[in-house]
């Protein structure tokens, strides 16, 4: 059930400048989040932001109490969150959205993991949720340069196959966005029975591209300006193709690539 | 002690509810608030049939508070009927229709529609929605539309009606009296005003729509303001008080400004339990006080203050 939890930090990681980790103690949530769900975290006693902000639950540990999300510095608000001192008290708005799903893929069966930049958020918890089910697969990781993908460091050890990395300006791994790293690896034979991804709008609309000619079945973790995060304001909407528009926090954030209109 | 508060022909348990637009159905609320407990919910304007809104991006946060352009998604008035009021009555929600259209003919019909349904409280006519091309604020911001609107719709219902202002009318407290003359019940303000974002690195507006609504806390007192003036003007007509309201502090301000009722808007989204938790801090208030809301209600129309403007301020 959707609460809205006082969560207290525990533990932040800082992986490059701007580029972070939160971990909060919120034992409710943590026991009911599932990957890819997200949470509406409001930062109490600041002026701004006004509004609560969506930020994919990066990984949840159940016996720990612990949630945890990774984070990008763009304004104010998730400023606050990487100066807030320790035993500092939020809330969190979740378990918000629906998750990715891996039933029905199994051993020897592999599956690709695209991220972009912080679009990396949520897949600590699908990485943790594939160990359970004994699925492996490969985690492509994609950045404008090496200094975006400091994040790395977080999937160090939980990535059950490769772990491949591309730069726009080739500072660090293959030259060239993620999406065509994929491509190339698809082309060259590499077999996966599903897609899961995030990353900024354009990535997904070279990504749906690549899905589709490989018949690949896929999972977007879309993004898009949040209201409320529960359906109420109706303001994250996505074009569809089956409907005019999807309603990103209620209906998605994760969504099957052929359903949204790039 | 009771909290009811009477608007004309609407009585309510208490006088706080919800805004159109802020609440969805109410239904997508009920992880958080008790919808039996509120004194009302406004429902999402309505109109004939579904209608899917503006293109994203629809919303963009602005200081204390946030520009929308929605462009009034929602279900229909049929899909309301038929699958989200069964609900809002089995949990005892005390249900205000919002009705919005492009012709008057659209709000009549819509009206006539809900004229049946069992569980509906009153009616809200949106005559003051920005973010639509048609209809909306153009009836609004003229009073002879509002006049013959408001008087069509009254023809066609017997339900308590209530006419939600638009601030951005030329004149509020005419349309005001244009909505009351032609047989408003009740009188709700304000919706929100227009205002426009621009992205500095592109020069494009913010939202799709190129303007949009200015709702939250940075219209508190322009909105204030409104209903003391138009508390003024018609000390008989019963209003309804919104903009920025999240605190109980609030709710009273608007209650002393002569309001019987407030509607919570844009808090819902940053807060969605705060209609349930405003209910239980009034009762408190109210208890540890000892005071009965009726005191509460146009409080700054009694201290003999005289307002900016009024005959005999001075300065």
């Amino acid at each position: 059930m959707k609460a809205d939890h006082r969560a207290t930090l525990t533990r932040r990681q800082i992986y490059s400048p701007g580029l972070f980790s939160v971990t909060f103690y919120s034992p409710d949530l943590a026991s009911q989040v599932a990957p890819g769900q997200f949470a509406m975290i409001d930062v109490p006693g600041r002026a701004r932001p006004y509004l609560r902000r969506a930020y994919s639950v990066a990984d949840a540990d159940p016996e720990e109490g612990s949630v945890e999300f990774l984070v990008k510095t763009i304004g104010p608000g998730t400023a606050a969150l990487e100066e807030m001192p320790e035993e500092s008290t939020v809330r969190l708005l979740g378990p918000l959205g629906n998750a990715f799903r891996i039933d029905g893929v199994a051993a020897p069966e592999r599956v690709a993991i695209v991220a972009g930049g912080i679009g990396a958020a949520p897949f600590p918890a699908l990485l943790r949720a594939m160990s359970r089910a004994a699925v492996s697969g490969d985690l492509y990781l994609g950045g404008r340069s090496s200094a975006e993908l400091a994040i790395r460091e977080r999937f160090e050890g939980i990535v059950p196959g490769e772990t491949v990395l591309a730069t726009d300006d080739g500072s660090l791994g293959e030259k060239g966005f993620v999406t065509e790293v994929l491509a190339r690896r698809l082309a060259g034979g590499a077999k996966y029975a599903r897609l899961y991804a995030c990353g900024p709008m354009p990535m997904f609309a070279a990504l749906a591209k690549v899905a589709g000619a490989a018949a690949l079945p896929a999972e977007f973790s879309t993004e898009a300006e949040m209201g409320c995060g529960f359906g109420a304001c109706l303001g994250c909407v996505i074009p569809g193709t089956e409907k005019p528009f999807i309603v990103s926090c209620s209906e998605g954030p994760i969504l099957s690539p052929e359903k949204v209109r790039w | 002690m009771t909290l009811s508060v009477t608007l004309g022909p609407l009585t309510l348990k208490n006088p706080i509810t919800t805004a159109s637009g802020t609440f969805g159905y109410g239904l997508e609320f009920t992880d958080f608030v008790d919808l039996s407990v509120i004194g009302g919910l406004c429902t999402k304007g309505l109109s004939l049939k579904p209608h899917a809104g503006n293109a994203p991006p629809r919303i963009c946060e602005t200081p204390a508070g946030m520009l929308n352009a929605i462009g009034l998604q929602n279900v229909g008035v049929e899909a309301f009927l038929s699958e989200k009021l069964p609900k809002l009555r089995a949990l005892g929600a005390t249900v205000i229709a919002n009705v919005w259209g492009d012709l008057e003919e659209d709000y009549v019909t819509v009206v006539r529609a809900l004229e049946g349904a069992e569980g509906i409280a009153a009616v809200e006519l949106n005559i003051s929605c920005p973010n639509v091309r048609q209809g909306g604020m153009l009836f609004g911001n003229s009073p002879p539309l509002t006049r013959s609107l408001v008087a069509k719709v009254r023809a066609a219902t017997q339900r308590p009606l209530i006419v939600k202002l638009s601030p951005n009318a030329p004149d509020l407290v005419e349309s005001a009296r244009a909505a009351r003359e032609a047989g408003a019940d009740v009188l709700s303000l304000v919706n929100t005003f227009v205002g426009m974002a621009i992205d500095p690195e592109t020069a494009r507006p913010r939202i799709s729509f190129g303007t949009g609504g200015l709702s939250g806390p940075a219209i508190r007192p322009l909105a204030v303001r409104m209903v003391y003036q138009v508390a003024k003007a018609l000390p008989d007509v019963p209003l309804m008080g919104i903009g920025g309201i999240a605190e109980l502090s609030d709710v009273l301000e608007f209650l002393a400004a002569g309001a019987t009722a407030v509607q919570v808007g844009t808090a819902n989204f940053k807060d969605p339990g705060v209609s349930g938790r405003l209910v239980r801090e009034l009762e408190d208030h109210c208890k540890t006080r000892g005071v009965a809301i009726k005191d509460l209600i146009r409080r700054a129309h009694r201290t003999g203050g005289r307002v900016g403007g009024e005959a005999g301020a001075e300065g």
